[in-house]
């Protein structure tokens, strides 16, 4: 086993672990397994995608690569705009679906296959905008740099594990120390509770929207800009960060990025052993074992 | 009326019924036990595969080829899936409903990958290719053996469609019901609401393994491609538009929901050229896509389905839901508690 | 008469539009009254007041807080108006800290006051100051009690709700928490109590409402209730219905 295949995995894991703090916060707070949300992850992708490219063709300076990284000052100014859309995206799907379900006091069920179907939908959007052939941010190649100890590392993958870092330290902060954050926990333990203490569980219900696509297209800017953007990129995403956010313990930001890491680690080192192409099969195993073990997960809220 | 039209009405009578196969098992599965399936197209897989290397002639780069007659297929399909769903059931029944989701999907996508990667078993990504069809001496006259075929189809999903009737009808069925409205009361009375859902979810995925079997049979190759997130999506639609709940309803969705693909389909392909064809196939889904949403929002339970599965306990869920705690639980009430609704 | 704190006209109220529970109820609590609403079971005594916190949709008639009518507020919005309410299970964020639990009731106020009042409540119930980062699941039962009306108090509302408070409680808990909704209520709030400890209610209440099956039985003043015949008759009256088959 080569260091390298513990970078490969941690970089992918932080990957998953983003998108996985975003499925964790809306599944403690909207009570459901959202299949829709690997597509925040393939619009927000997109979203920058189509951004970068009217900044680069407005100004073709923006498309300078900076520094050692691989793309411009584009493709920063379009994460904000895709992250920005992808959140009010979000917004939208709730406010005519999800939202419009709960209201009616819909089963879990219903949901769940409104979420599939949203999903598809969705999904089938981009594949009619944009066709299926994948796209790239860049075409600039980057040179893996030397970290020492038989590592190698990008610019942007560091730059990404950075940025990863940095996001989960937020959004535990804001969790834990601001009043946002606290409305969000107690309405993840009891909406009813909440809304007698004086919580608007439905401004809490945006914010958690709002967050989690923010987080979730960020997360597929990364996947994006590390490997490619196709429109099933969020489809193949789906179960590992399904894997991970169970694995964390539904509810818990520092286990969703922690479950993150473990999964991307075990695909990395299946990738070794197995083979490539069962990547797929191991958030599958991954997610078995937690729901016939430990099905509360990692840190799991204490009752 | 043209012989061609015949033969078409045929053909697309023959393939609604064999997704109303599919219909039916998860109808079991879902309308008489409540259990969330959303990996259906990986049991219609399984049936399928295990059929074709049944009864395809012997190929050296492929495991199987046993040249078993066509009916054995079909059993052997519906076993394994049966089993499969069985094994699947015994890890995952407890859990509620949505983690029984996610699980059934992650089935799914598994069976995906093995069909895509096990080359020396399922001929990896170019698949099966010469599985027998019924009356292939008939093949010459085309018309003769799309209704052959179709005679075939609508035997056995009327006889499924009776034997699921007197299933759900007899005393077993009952417990089934039973412990769908009140599992509470059920296991009182001594029932084991386990050991019944679990049955049921193994007989619902061994008719979708025989629906695998009859619709690889009719067309005469598979491939991984065919059993995408897509199909279950489908068989999902044709349940919720037919009517949950309701083996009736099973079947007319299928048909009709079949039947608008099949339009949409038509008239995509008449209207645009063929380098738009991928795209605007992705439109079609997309317009799919919305309508189910619509009739889940509009009208849950469909054109046939019981009032019932969506209302009658709601209220009941409402305050439960706002009462329970976020965390996960695996107890049999979790599960029973989201199905009672 | 004094002021009116909280009152109803003819509330109807009920989880299901077709089947309500609250069947046309006129109440009125007094400024500074502590007023015990008893009952048998399946009275429709929590509904009522949860009709009252919101959490229960209104069917028809009106709930007002001195002169402002509420019935339209949503639920969060109640406490703005001075209304606190303390559900019988399930009353504080057993996830949560002691200080987050209080805090997250000291968010809708203004910056300068949430450190204050927060403040004023640990000097109430100094067993919560004394480990306010303990996870308040971890708290007995009677501590949570407390907490839960440590947490209703810090908006300073002027009517509070609690629907049984001793439920669980052993009776010396009991005694401490009633104790504690007297000097409350001695300091000015009003009280709205749902109980089934008849007895240990009715000494601390002023006035007393019998609810039987979602409509008003009795009222009257707490004092003697407990020996009157009504109450037996009323309590024993409808256990007798329900025992008949």
């Amino acid at each position: 086993m080569t260091p390298q295949v513990v970078m490969d995995g941690l970089i992918t894991g932080a990957m998953i672990g983003l998108g996985a703090i975003g499925v964790t916060l809306t599944y403690s707070i909207l009570r459901f397994a959202n299949f829709a949300h690997g597509e925040l992850l393939s619009w927000g992708a997109y979203a920058a995608l189509a951004a970068a490219g009217a900044l680069g063709s407005v100004s073709g300076g923006l498309l300078t690569p900076i520094g050692p990284f691989s793309f411009g000052w584009a493709l920063p100014i379009a994460a904000l705009i895709a992250v920005a859309f992808t959140g009010g995206l979000a917004l939208l799907v709730d406010a005519l679906l999800f939202g419009r379900l709960r209201d009616k006091r819909s089963s879990i069920i219903i949901l769940v296959m409104a979420s599939f179907g949203a999903a598809l939908t969705l999904r089938s959007l981009l594949e009619f905008i944009f066709t299926s052939k994948p796209a790239y941010y860049t075409k600039a190649l980057q040179i893996a740099l030397p970290l020492g100890g038989g590592l190698r590392a990008t610019p942007d993958q560091l730059l990404s594990l950075g940025i990863a870092a940095i996001l989960v330290l937020a959004v535990h902060l804001m969790l834990t120390r601001t009043a946002t954050g606290r409305a969000m926990r107690a309405v993840s333990e009891n909406p009813q509770l909440a809304g007698v203490v004086g919580i608007d569980v439905r401004r809490v219900v945006r914010t958690v929207w709002l967050m989690g696509a923010g987080l979730a297209a960020i997360a597929g800017i990364f996947a994006g800009l590390l490997v490619q953007i196709r429109p099933q990129m969020g489809l193949d995403l789906l179960l590992p960060l399904f894997a991970a956010a169970i694995l964390g313990g539904i509810g818990s930001v520092p286990g969703a990025m922690l479950a993150g890491l473990i999964v991307g680690l075990s695909e990395a080192l299946a990738v070794q052993f197995v083979g490539a192409e069962w990547r797929g099969a191991v958030a599958f195993a991954i997610l078995v074992l937690v729901l016939l073990l430990r099905p509360q997960g990692l840190f799991a809220r204490p009752q | 009326m043209s012989v061609e039209l015949i033969g078409y009405a045929a053909f697309f009578l023959t393939m609604a019924l064999s997704f109303a196969i599919i219909c039916l098992g998860l109808n079991l599965q879902w309308g008489q036990t409540g259990l969330f399936n959303v990996g259906v197209a990986g049991f219609v897989a399984i049936g399928a595969y295990v059929s074709a290397l049944m009864t395809t002639p012997d190929d050296p780069n492929r495991f199987g080829g046993f040249d078993l007659p066509i009916p054995i297929g079909w059993l052997g399909g519906s076993l394994a899936a049966g089993i499969v769903s069985f094994l699947i059931g015994a890890l995952t029944i407890r859990l509620r409903a949505d983690y029984l989701a996610i699980a059934t999907f992650g089935v799914a996508v598994t069976v995906q990958l093995a069909a895509l990667n096990l080359e020396h078993v399922t001929g990896g990504p170019f698949g099966i290719g010469f599985i027998p069809r019924p009356f292939a001496e008939l093949a010459g006259n085309s018309l003769l053996f799309s209704l052959a075929n179709l005679g075939v189809l609508a035997i056995t999903v009327t006889l499924l469609y009776l034997a699921l009737e007197r299933l759900v009808r007899s005393p077993w069925g009952r417990v089934l019901r039973a412990i769908r409205e009140d599992e509470t009361a059920a296991r009182a009375l001594g029932k084991n609401a386990t050991r019944f859902r679990l049955q049921a979810f193994a007989i619902g995925g061994g008719v979708m393994g025989l629906a695998g079997a009859v619709q690889a049979h009719f067309i005469g190759f598979i491939a991984p491609d065919n059993y995408q997130p897509m199909l279950t999506f489908q068989v999902w639609a044709m349940l919720i538009v037919g009517g949950s709940g309701n083996n009736r309803g099973a079947i007319l969705g299928a048909v009709l929901v079949w039947g608008i693909w099949a339009a949409s389909a038509g008239a995509i392909s008449a209207l645009l050229p063929p380098e738009q064809q991928a795209r605007a196939a992705a439109l079609q889904i997309v317009m799919i896509g919305v309508a189910l949403c619509a009739i889940l929002l509009l009208r849950p339970r469909g054109i046939l389905g019981e009032e019932r599965m969506v209302s009658r306990h709601l209220g009941k869920l409402a305050r439960r839901a706002a009462a329970e705690p976020a965390a996960p639980q695996t107890d049999s009430q979790g599960a029973s508690r989201a199905e009672n609704a | 008469m004094t002021d009116t704190a909280l009152s109803t006209r003819d509330l109807v109220a009920g989880y299901e539009p077709d089947l309500p529970i609250v069947r046309g109820v006129d109440f009125r609590a007094g400024q500074g009254e502590l007023v015990v609403l008893l009952g048998p079971n399946g009275a429709g005594k929590s509904t009522f007041v949860k009709a009252i916190a919101g959490l229960v949709p209104v069917h028809s008639g009106t709930m007002a807080l001195s002169a402002a009518d509420i019935t339209a507020v949503p639920a969060h919005e109640k406490i703005r108006h001075g209304l606190a309410f303390v559900p019988q299970t399930e009353n504080i964020f057993a996830t949560l800290s002691i200080h987050d639990n209080l805090r997250a009731a000291a968010d809708i106020l203004p910056k300068d006051r949430r450190a204050r009042r927060i403040a004023d409540l640990y000097a109430m119930f100094p067993d919560l100051a004394a480990r306010p980062s303990l996870r308040a699941g971890q708290l007995s039962g009677g501590q949570r009690q407390m907490l839960a009306v440590a947490r209703a108090l810090i908006v300073e509302p002027s009517v509070l709700i609690l629907d049984e408070p001793s439920a669980g409680l052993s009776p010396k808990i009991v005694a401490e928490v009633f104790a504690r909704l007297q000097a409350i209520n001695r300091a000015g709030v009003t009280i709205v109590l749902v109980e089934q400890n008849v007895k240990a209610a009715l000494a601390i209440a002023d006035r007393a409402v019998i609810l039987v099956e979602g409509q008003v039985r009795h009222e009257g003043p707490a004092a003697g209730l407990a020996d009157d015949p009504i109450v037996a008759e009323l309590y024993l009256g409808a256990r007798r219905r329900e025992a008949a088959p």
